[in-house]
């Protein structure tokens, strides 16, 4: 079904936007100013996106009614848990409470979204329970589909040598466990993985392997340990300058690099692992764009190899009762796994009345925090300007940021966006995104995690 | 970003050494009032130890700041690692001062009575 990308007046007067616009300013004027609607936006997803779409909407909207779907007490700050899997941060600092963020006025129904039947405009719980929106927002987040990968669970995390910065904050601890475990055992072979599909922080893997080689270091005993990153494309990182800075330090640091593998299976109580060599004409890195169905093939050829440390990372995508709906991607880079918005303004591509924010969506780059802190602005002022009848103001740059630790105690401030092959994009010119710095590490160990909650609350 | 934004970031960033910093503020407060009772001023009192000290304190930060965040010196290396290093440092020898200069005050008072 396509429909324009903008409501019809009759949707318009429907959803009561024959409210009172006069006072919005545009989206470049501020949010001191509100609308006021009798329109039901529902918000399915309470993580960064979510929760940071709920404050600002709580700001403007006078009259509506907006409703979290979001099943989970805890709000986790995920990017610590790079640092919790590292042994740098105790679990505890990435947990809050999500009622802690939560403004008044909004309900919430702590239950999982099943389906949405986006042509009625209605989404049905897990609990049975069916709502119908004016407005969506799709924040639902990434799905860990480890059953992709032969033989592993989420539950092997910190058991056989297995470790998964991933598997949540339990596994980000027994990621730790696991690599301390090694350490201990004073020699062997670690293997760090990469996925065959966009995941979120795709630096996250990178990080892992630094901050493990920072480890083995420390120990005094490096020559007794073998390293290997095994990578389904031929890029590392999908920033050109870092993908090249990481490989050639890789290098110097005896990470022994394969490309084209993916993790196809593994034997914990052997402590084995399958590689599928899917080809030197793979391209994949971060962003690529293989596909569930295009998994197993059996012509492609697997190398088997022993290991003391595996860090699986699993192949992603958008959650099933997205994926089954319609309003996953029908073609291009992204169909069948990812939301269909326009990767500027954030509007679904062919159902006006979407939007969505966060990992869910198909783009080249994105799935972090600090897009996240991007998009919210844009999506607010796209969304009230749907609402009102009018042109869509704003239009995200792809900015997007990872802290790109180097070693326990370093990293390089990285920020990119889409122009220009995703060229920098620095925030701070005292900052240069090419230099490894004790102060970007500061930010990542102490500032980040405040900005973090402050856009949460919809104040950056 | 605005201001409260600004203000949301430093208050969660502040929030794990909130006891710290109130026992801190605390401790320089009473310090003071009890030196300024007995006759202190910043401005009149002289101390070249008290001086020395605030600064060798400050020069230690160099090497515990990097640590406290879970680094080393080594991997300060830019231009900006070394302001922040050195405003960190200076921000010390200040605190140190602060503390040092009045307590130098009341232990020659002591001397004196």
């Amino acid at each position: 079904m396509q429909k324009s990308p903008l409501l019809t007046r009759r949707e318009l007067l429907k959803v009561g936007s024959g409210l009172s616009v006069g006072s919005l300013l545009p989206f470049s004027g501020l949010s001191a100013s509100t609308l006021r609607t009798q329109a039901h936006i529902v918000i399915v997803g309470g993580g960064a996106a979510g929760m940071a779409m709920v404050n600002r909407l709580a700001r403007r909207l006078q009259g509506g009614t907006i409703t979290l779907v979001e099943p989970r007490e805890t709000h986790h700050y995920q990017p610590g848990w790079t640092m919790v899997a590292s042994g740098i941060w105790a679990a505890e600092k990435t947990m809050r409470l999500n009622a802690q963020f939560l403004p008044r006025g909004v309900k919430w129904l702590r239950d999982y979204a099943d389906s949405i039947d986006a042509d009625s405009k209605r989404i049905t719980l897990v609990g049975g329970e069916t709502l119908e929106y004016d407005f969506l927002i799709v924040a639902s987040g990434i799905q860990l589909n480890y059953h992709l990968i032969d033989g592993m669970t989420p539950a092997l995390v910190g058991q056989h040598g297995i470790g998964s910065v991933y598997a949540g904050i339990e596994g980000a601890s027994r990621t730790n466990q696991a690599i301390q475990t090694w350490l201990q055992s004073g020699h062997g072979r670690g293997i760090f993985t990469a996925a065959p599909t966009p995941v979120k922080c795709a630096g996250a893997p990178l990080k892992m392997t630094f901050t493990t080689l920072s480890r083995l270091e420390d120990t005094g005993r490096r020559d007794a340990f073998d390293v290997d990153y095994m990578a389904p494309g031929a890029s590392l990182f999908s920033q050109p300058w870092v993908d090249e800075f990481v490989k050639q330090r890789f290098d110097s640091q005896g990470v022994n690099r394969r490309h084209h593998y993916r993790l196809s299976a593994i034997d914990p109580q052997a402590k084995q692992a399958e590689f599928a060599f899917v080809g030197p004409e793979s391209e994949f890195t971060s962003h690529h764009q293989l596909r569930e169905a295009e998994f197993r093939r059996d012509d492609q050829p697997t190398v088997i190899a022993d290991y003391d440390f595996l860090h699986v990372v699993p192949p992603m995508s958008a959650h099933d009762f997205v994926k089954q709906s319609a309003l996953i991607a029908q073609d291009g880079p992204f169909r069948g796994e990812w939301l269909d918005v326009d990767i500027h303004t954030l509007q679904h591509n062919r159902y006006p009345e979407v939007f969505g924010i966060g990992d869910v969506i198909g783009a080249p780059i994105n799935k972090t925090a600090a897009s996240v802190k991007a998009q919210a602005p844009v999506v607010e002022g796209n969304l009230l300007a749907v609402m009102q009848g009018n042109a869509l103001p704003a239009s995200h740059s792809g900015y997007t940021s990872c802290p790109m630790i180097t070693g326990i105690g370093k990293a390089m401030l990285v920020e990119f966006g889409y122009a220009d092959n995703f060229a920098f994009m620095p925030s701070f010119p005292f900052i240069d995104p090419t230099e490894e710095s004790w102060a970007v590490w500061v930010m990542k160990d102490r500032m980040l995690q405040p900005a973090y909650y402050a856009v949460l609350e919809g104040k950056a | 970003m605005s201001i409260d934004g600004m203000l949301t970031i430093l208050m969660y960033a502040l929030a794990p050494f909130k006891w710290l910093l109130i026992m801190g503020l605390i401790v320089i407060i009473a310090l003071h009032l009890l030196t300024y009772l007995r006759g202190y001023k910043i401005t009149h009192h002289r101390s070249r130890l008290t001086n020395l000290l605030a600064l060798l304190i400050g020069l230690t930060a160099i090497l515990w700041v990097p640590w406290l965040t879970h680094s080393t010196l080594g991997y300060v290396a830019t231009v900006f690692d070394w302001i922040a290093l050195l405003g960190a440092a200076t921000a010390t020898s200040v605190i140190a001062f602060i503390i040092l200069h009045p307590l130098s005050y009341l232990i020659s008072f002591r001397d004196k009575e």
